[in-house]
């Protein structure tokens, strides 16, 4: 009789809780298997991100031109990829949303962001990975877990970078 | 009662350790689970709301009235913050996607909890052609089944016919989803042609 109290008592403080893991937009668990999707590049080619995912580390950042706090990390994201970029594939998804390929590949042309650019026309990977907002970035370890998700013009990758490529030095170029 | 301690606290050490903590969940409002609201072929619920646009704040003594645009194709748009990222991909786009997306014949309203002061600033920021409408203490949110436990709006999008009726409702609305947009301009045209 007491333990079923306490369990309703805990099943009704916790009931937040399983809301909360049926948030509409909370982005993919860090710790998750990261979904292996198909995705075009702005030629429309298909892109199998299965011949990265669970082969090598991997940076996927979901960005799009419009993207203020996008531009804001493209710094970061160039030294990372600096850094990183022999022992991790740096891929950009572009969401798409009130884009074309052509405002994209100007875009590219002048900013050169440090990343290959995908273009997911049909929201896969946007569904797959559970997209909250532009920025969001989600760093994929060897085994194929997520090991990081963030999102904003300022993120602290840089540590799980070093660990998903067994690298304790800091390369020169990070903060 | 040991017993019962150790299973509380088993239980909620598992639930404490698959659940990280990332950048988005302390920036972004969580939302809860769909119930209710009007489903297709529905009535849509009235409801009369004050609202802003890029031009300011609309005179109090005149609300929007769902009810008054009876005969248009009338979209509703509920959304969880002014200013949030996510809201501002959503908003951007349906202004600049406005006639492709919607049309001149279609009433796009949107609704969250922010005050009109609030939306007059993010209407003019973003240059929106079309009113945000103020519901503070989520009445109406509530009505359409698109208030969250926390007092933000779930993103939700409803396409209400010329007859006043639900034609397309999307209860999980994601503003970064390609699909999510093609299929409301698809609704969007098929309850403005009535069929």
């Amino acid at each position: 009789m007491r333990l079923s109290r306490v369990l309703l008592v805990f099943l009704t403080l916790t009931a937040g809780w399983f809301d909360r893991t049926s948030a509409q937009e909370s982005g993919i668990a860090v710790g998750a298997q990261a979904p292996v999707v198909t995705v075009n590049d702005l030629d429309g080619k298909p892109v199998d991100l299965g011949q990265y995912i669970g082969k090598k580390p991997v940076f996927l950042e979901f960005w799009a031109t419009w993207c203020e706090l996008c531009e804001e990390l493209q710094p970061q994201v160039r030294a990372a990829q600096a850094a990183y970029g022999s022992k991790v594939e740096f891929i950009g998804v572009n969401v798409t949303v009130n884009q074309s390929p052509q405002r994209v590949r100007k875009y590219l042309e002048t900013h050169k962001p440090g990343f290959r650019t995908l273009y997911d026309t049909e929201g896969t990977s946007i569904r797959a990975y559970k997209v909250p907002a532009t920025s969001y970035v989600v760093i994929v370890d060897r085994a194929g877990k997520v090991a990081y998700t963030g999102s904003g013009g300022t993120q602290d990758f840089e540590r799980v970078l070093r660990t998903v490529t067994q690298d304790q030095s800091t390369p020169a170029g990070m903060k | 009662m040991m017993r019962v301690s150790g299973l509380f606290l088993a239980l909620t050490a598992c639930l404490a350790a698959a659940s990280p903590m990332t950048a988005q969940d302390r920036t972004e409002p969580v939302r809860a689970r769909v119930q209710g609201g009007p489903d297709i072929d529905q009535r849509a619920p009235d409801f009369s709301l004050p609202w802003a646009n890029r031009d300011g704040v609309g005179p109090i003594e005149s609300p929007y009235q769902l009810a008054s645009d009876r005969g248009k194709t009338v979209v509703v748009a509920f959304y969880p913050r002014d200013f949030t990222k996510g809201c501002t991909a959503q908003m951007r786009t349906f202004a600049e996607q406005y006639d492709s997306l919607f049309g001149p014949n279609v009433v796009l309203v949107a609704i969250s909890s922010d005050s009109v002061q609030t939306h007059g600033r993010f209407a003019a920021s973003l240059g929106l052609p079309f009113r945000l409408l103020s519901d503070p203490d989520q009445r109406v949110s509530k009505q359409y089944a698109s208030k969250d436990s926390e007092g933000y709006n779930r993103r939700t999008v409803y396409v209400v016919g010329p007859d006043g009726r639900v034609r397309f409702r999307n209860m999980s609305f994601n503003a970064l989803d390609p699909k999510d947009y093609s299929e409301l301009r698809g609704a969007v045209r098929k309850a403005a042609r009535g069929s």
